[in-house]
Formats: C-alpha cells, sequence, structure tokens
C-alpha cells in the first residue's frame, strides 16, 4: 500500500551516512562495476562528487558539522576529548555539548532556544514541525526527545540512554540491534570481527528498512558506521587484489550497494521522485604509513614537559608551551587557561609562530615532509565558541596519520591501523540539480537539505 | 525522639518487616560506611545476632584493608559469612585494565552476585544504598523489585505511602530492600559517631588525603582532606559542596567511551 506523503508533501529527505567512505574508492568500485546500485543511481540524474571534510577530520566534529550545517566555533565539538575548563581532566563531550541546533531540531521545532546562523536563515521557514528519523549518527548520545526517533551512533555506552523514544528502544533490542562492534578485537580475532562487521551492517539495513516503512517522516539519516572500522584496520586491502580480505571488502560494499539501492527506490516511489536523496561522508580514507606522534615531537622540540608520575593530560608539567590533542589540535598551555600554564597572552603569537615553523618541517626518516597544513584557529572557526578550539590544527600528508596520545616517546611508529581519516576526500551523491560551485564542504549539505524541506 | 534514633528505627523497622515477609534473606556487605551502619542495625533489629547470612562480593580488587576489618569484624560479631567471587574470571584476569571498566563490574560485581542469589535462592538483599548518593537513587523505593536479569524499571514501581511495602512479585524476580535509603551522608557519620561504630581507616585522612567512598583500589581514587577523625569528616561534609561520589574513578560511561577511542587508535 503506497504510504501518504506526511504533510502532504514530496518535499521529503532521505540521507545515507557512510562513515568515512572515501570519493575516490567509491569512484573507483564504480568504475570496476562493484556496485551497480550506485551506478544506476549515478545514470539517473546524479552526481558522485568530492567533499571536503571538517577539521579535524575526527568523526565527532564532523557528523556535527554535518548534522547542525555549521563550523566546530558555533556548534562547539572539536573532537571526542576535551579538556575540562582550567584544568587538564579529560572530559568526553556528548549530545548535550552541542551547542547548535541540529537538522531535526530545526525542523521539529526542538532546538530550546539553541541559535545558529543556520537556524537564523531557515527557522522562520519551519511552519509546521517536521518529523525526523535519526539512526546511529556519532555524536549524538545521549538521545533526547526529539520530533521523530532517534538511535545514537558513536560513542554509545548505553543503548536505552541513547535512543528515543522506549518504543523505538524496544524494537531495537527486538532485533538485537547493536550501536557498534567491537574494534578491541579486530587484530586478535579478524575473522570473527569481519562476521561482526557484517552482522552488524545487517541490523542497520533492518532497523533503516523498518523505521523507513513504519514511523512517519520528513527527514531521514540513516548511518552505516562499519565502513569506518573496516578501513581502520585493513583499508590497505580495499584495492590490493593479493589482499587476504580483498574480497571481503567488495562484499561488505556490495551489501552495501544494495541497502542504498533498495532505500533509494522505495522513496523515488514515495516522494513521485521528487524527494532530495543523498549520501555522503564524514571524512575520506587513505592507507597509513606511518604514524606520527605530535606530543612525541612537541617534547623532543621542548614545547611539551611531562611528569609522568601523573596519569593522562595531568603529565602535563610546568613549563609546557604546547600539547595536542586526538587528532592533531594543538593547544597553547596559556597561564590563563590552564593551570599550570606557562605562556603568557603576551607571548602567544610568538609561540605560535615558532610551533608553526618547527611543525612545518617535520620530516619522516626518509626525508618526505609531514605536514600538508597548517591552520591557526582564527582561520577555521568563527561563532560563539570559537574561543574554546585549538590554537592550531595540522593536516597531514597522506600516509600519516598524526595522533595525540601522550604515552609513545618515538615521533614515528607503526601501529595496528591500516587506515587513516583524510579531510579532502569525502563523498557527497547528490542530483546533478544541485551543483553548486566548486568546493564542496560537509557544512554546506544541511542548508540544502533544509531548503528542499521548506520550499 | 531524635534525629538519629528516628532514623534508627525506621531503618530497623524495615529490616525486620522484610526478615518476616522473606525469610530467605541476606545483607549485602561491601565494607564500606554504609553498609557497615545497615549491619549495625541489623544487628540492633536482632539484639546481637543476626538471623541471616551477611554478603560480601569480593572482586579480588579490594583494599587490603577492606579484607583485614572484614575477617575481624565477622568473627567479633558472630556474622554468617558468605564471600562471593566470580573466581572463573578473576582466574581469567578479568581487571579494569583489562576489558572496559564496564565489563570488570558487570563480570566481578554484578554476574557474582546474580551467582550468589541463585546459589542460595535468596528472595531479598538489603542493601546500604541512600537516596542523596546519586540523581538516579533518589527515585528508588524501599522495596524495589527486580526481575530475573537484574534490571530495574524505575517507572514502573510500587506506590509506598505510610509505609505500606509490596512484597510479592513474580516467580522469579527478588526484591532488594534498601533499610538506610532514608539516610543522607551526614547522617551515617553522625550516626556512626554517636554509636562508635568502628570505621576503616581509608577514610581517615593520611598526607592530606582521604577516601570518601571506598570499593575497589583500581576505581577509587581519595579526595583532598586534613580531616582524621569522625569529628572532622562531618565538619568537613557541613561545608563541603564536592558529591561524594567525585573519587570514584570517572564514571562507568567515560570508561567504556575511552576503552571505545582507544580500540581505534585514540588516546
Amino acid at each position: 500500500m503506497p504510504r501518504r506523503a506526511f504533510n502532504g508533501r514530496h518535499a521529503r529527505a532521505l540521507v545515507i551516512g557512510l562513515d568515512g567512505v572515501p570519493h575516490t574508492l567509491l569512484r573507483d568500485y564504480v568504475d570496476r562495476g562493484y556496485l551497480p546500485e550506485t551506478k544506476r543511481i549515478l545514470d539517473c540524474g546524479f552526481a558522485l562528487r568530492r567533499m571536503d571534510a571538517s577539521i579535524p577530520d575526527v568523526s565527532s566534529t564532523s557528523w556535527t558539522s554535518f548534522m547542525t550545517g555549521v563550523n566546530p566555533g558555533e556548534h562547539g565539538i572539536y573532537g571526542f576529548m576535551e579538556l575540562e575548563p582550567g584544568s587538564y581532566e579529560m572530559r568526553f563531550p556528548n549530545s548535550a555539548d552541542i551547542m547548535a541546533p541540529t537538522l531535526w531540531e530545526i525542523i521539529g521545532r526542538t532546538s530550546c532556544g539553541k541559535r545558529s546562523t543556520l537556524c537564523d536563515r531557515f527557522g522562520a521557514a519551519v511552519d509546521s514541525p517536521m518529523r525526523s528519523v535519526v539512526l546511529n549518527i556519532p555524536q549524538t548520545y545521549p538521545a533526547t526527545a526529539i520530533n521523530g526517533v532517534l538511535t545514537a551512533g558513536f560513542v554509545c555506552p548505553d543503548l536505552r540512554k541513547g535512543t528515543y523514544p522506549d518504543s523505538c528502544y524496544d524494537y531495537l533490542m527486538s532485533i538485537g540491534y547493536v550501536p557498534d562492534v567491537d574494534s578491541a578485537r579486530a587484530v586478535e580475532d579478524r575473522d570473527g570481527f569481519i562476521e561482526e562487521l557484517f552482522m552488524a551492517l545487517e541490523k542497520r539495513r533492518k532497523a533503516f528498512e523498518h523505521f523507513f516503512e513504519n514511523e512517519e517522516w520528513d527527514l531521514f539519516i540513516g548511518v552505516i558506521t562499519e565502513t569506518d572500522r573496516l578501513h581502520h584496520f585493513f583499508f590497505d586491502g580495499a584495492r590490493d587484489a593479493a589482499h587476504p580480505l580483498h574480497g571481503t571488502f567488495i562484499s561488505f560494499y556490495r551489501k552495501i550497494d544494495e541497502i542504498i539501492g533498495k532505500l533509494f527506490n522505495r522513496f523515488m516511489e514515495l516522494t513521485r521522485g521528487e524527494g532530495l536523496f543523498l549520501t555522503m561522508s564524514d571524512h575520506g580514507f587513505s592507507v597509513v604509513e606511518q604514524t606520527v606522534n605530535v606530543n612525541a615531537y612537541l617534547s623532543k622540540e621542548g614545547f611539551l614537559k611531562k611528569d609522568v608520575t601523573r596519569r593522562y593530560f595531568d603529565m602535563i608539567d610546568t613549563g609546557t608551551r604546547a600539547f595536542a590533542m586526538d587528532p592533531s589540535r594543538i593547544y597553547i598551555n596559556l597561564e590563563c587557561r590552564y593551570p599550570r600554564g606557562s605562556v603568557s597572552e603576551a607571548d602567544r603569537t610568538a609561540v605560535v609562530e615558532e610551533l608553526k615553523e618547527k611543525l612545518l618541517s617535520i620530516n619522516a626518516p626518509d626525508g618526505t615532509p609531514v605536514i600538508r597544513a597548517l591552520y591557526e584557529g582564527s582561520e577555521l572557526y568563527s561563532g560563539p565558541h570559537a574561543g574554546d578550539g585549538p590554537d592550531l590544527v595540522a593536516l597531514a600528508h597522506e600516509g600519516f596519520d598524526l595522533k595525540a596520545g601522550l604515552q609513545q616517546d618515538r615521533v614515528f611508529s607503526k601501529g595496528v591501523f591500516k587506515g587513516m581519516h583524510t579531510q579532502n576526500d569525502a563523498h557527497c551523491i547528490m542530483s546533478k540539480g544541485l551543483e553548486a560551485g566548486d568546493g564542496l564542504h560537509i557544512e554546506d549539505l544541511a542548508g540544502l537539505i533544509l531548503d528542499h524541506l521548506t520550499t | 525522639m531524635d534525629h538519629l534514633t528516628a532514623l534508627e528505627n525506621k531503618s530497623i523497622f524495615i529490616i525486620r518487616e522484610a526478615y518476616y515477609r522473606f525469610r530467605n534473606i541476606a545483607v549485602l556487605w561491601s565494607i564500606g560506611k554504609d553498609s557497615t551502619t545497615l549491619l549495625w542495625h541489623c544487628r540492633k533489629a536482632f539484639f546481637g545476632k543476626i538471623p541471616f547470612p551477611v554478603l560480601h562480593i569480593d572482586t579480588g580488587y579490594k583494599f587490603p584493608e577492606i579484607y583485614r576489618y572484614r575477617d575481624r569484624y565477622a568473627k567479633e560479631w558472630g556474622l554468617d559469612l558468605i564471600v562471593a567471587r566470580n573466581e572463573e574470571k578473576i582466574r581469567s584476569g578479568m581487571g579494569p585494565d583489562k576489558g572496559s571498566k564496564l565489563e570488570c563490574c558487570t563480570e566481578l560485581k554484578t554476574n557474582a552476585l546474580k551467582a550468589a542469589i541463585a546459589r542460595h535462592g535468596f528472595k531479598a538483599i538489603l542493601l546500604g544504598i541512600r537516596r542523596d548518593e546519586h540523581g538516579i537513587r533518589a527515585k528508588e523505593r524501599v522495596f524495589s523489585p527486580r526481575d530475573g536479569d537484574f534490571k530495574w524499571n524505575y517507572e514502573d514501581q510500587p506506590a509506598e505511602l505510610w509505609d505500606n511495602y509490596k512484597s510479592t512479585t513474580h516467580e522469579e524476580d527478588h526484591y532488594r530492600i534498601h533499610p538506610i535509603l532514608h539516610m543522607t551522608e551526614l547522617d551515617v557519620w553522625n550516626y556512626v559517631k554517636r554509636e562508635e561504630i568502628p570505621i576503616i581507616e581509608l577514610y581517615s585522612s593520611k598526607e592530606g588525603k582521604r577516601y570518601r567512598s571506598i570499593g575497589c583500589q583500581p576505581c577509587c581514587s581519595p579526595i583532598e582532606s586534613r580531616a582524621r577523625t569522625v569529628d572532622e569528616i562531618i565538619e568537613e561534609l557541613t561545608t563541603t559542596k564536592t558529591s561524594e561520589r567525585a573519587g570514584r574513578a570517572q564514571d562507568k560511561e567515560d570508561a567504556y567511551t575511552m576503552q571505545k577511542l582507544r580500540s581505534l587508535g585514540y588516546m
């Protein structure tokens, strides 16, 4: 039985998020004929476009930029971890720390007074509240009451708290839904891990199709995060036909292709071809050659002093001028900001300049330069929370994975990870009619979606 | 009647009600100040000899002071002590650094308790939790039903007006009984003082630090404090604004998050 279009409109939007799926790989797989459904979509008026992710290109920041349509200076999420104000104690920001309203809060009229430039642009155009289905977007835990249903993606410590409403939780439990796979076993138990990835993907499919058919919605966003996990551990198998998991890679992508194809067909049928269909990713991926431990480098160059008798970021000792947090956010240890701050506000610029020079001169043991680009916080961020951001963010050339743990003493190391995030190779599949200029950025998508839903 | 006596009377009433209605019960003793206060009430309720077992969940990670205290007073007070351990997991090296902290707690505490309840067929367990400990505990009942999976549905609990406690439930369920739910942290210390209950030395300040809440050694950290005697602790509590469980290592969600981030190469 055909469903009635909600609010009598066909102006609905379907977004399929594919965590960490690069534009280049998707292009490649489509060209090689591995993804027939995606190919079919591209043949009927859709374009596969390269897209820039947020900086830093970490999932929590990038997904928040997607769902709020604004930069971290407005939404306030710079990574998975922050330090408590005036302290070196770690905290993990969650959905309550997102300072700008999300897409579903804007269209559902549940933004509770939160404002953003995007909300100011479109808020008034939402004449009656619209419903959303939001499945598995990272950084949405804990779930808040929304106009629709939501189950949180990574990190989701408690599925009940991560899901709204309870009936949605009950359904998810009934199908044995999992918010994440156990990545800790990826190396020790490769086959078990792969099996779990396929299992989790199957649960996503089931949940997507269930809510697609059984909920009333104007905006549907479903995210697959298993791609990111597969990539982190086995991205070297994505193109290498001799890799033992190359075949697995292709069949995993083919399964995703089927999910996309099926949802696309149903969606076009429901909206008589007028709905807004998007697939997108929060960053790209490339193969890791070496891990570059930014804090080890800062220590070596005398910027960072550690007291190893303390734990985590409390190790930062007096005399530290700068330190880094994952993946490559660099903070000046300002007197006015941290308990053992050692740089006065007046000296800040000089330290930033010195850091830039040092960082740009990091070379791998074979002489290749590591840093591709270096940005000051003020160049990247604007808005009420711009001041909470890092002083500098580094982006590396492909192959160099920047990390900011405090344990490593060697600048270059090799870990178990075979894939690393890339900032300039996220993807988006969108209607050709939507192409507007060059340089698509993840923050642009929310505006396109709101524009579609409100006209 | 003074305040502390009123609180004590209420606890003793609940303990006797629980014993009368269920018979096959046990009191959970973590050796902290709250469960020791509860134990004290149990002793008073039955004139010195507790007619049911005292259950200690031993994770193997408790402070050495806890074991010493437990063994000394179990003997002195003539307790029928049952020590429950998840031997299999302890032997396999489960710990807060091995799996996640959440996993460690689930295996070594929750599952050890589940096994003990099943083995001894307890119908109800007395626990020394207090309403003021944590937001979610404010929703607790004195007689709190749990299902076979230990799940507590706080939105579906019997009303408890005028001290009427509901004690019938499905076959597989058991009850958690909370006789000191109505006491605050400060009440407990005032009561400890009045009754001269022996208190484990971890609560007293040593080199400027003391434990305000005790559990497993790896997951507890002391707070800054100069309070060495019960009087000084009471004095400190009347002026402090930080929460009692602030000294416990990062809460379980943070621990889970950290483990997840590590598994993807962060931190």
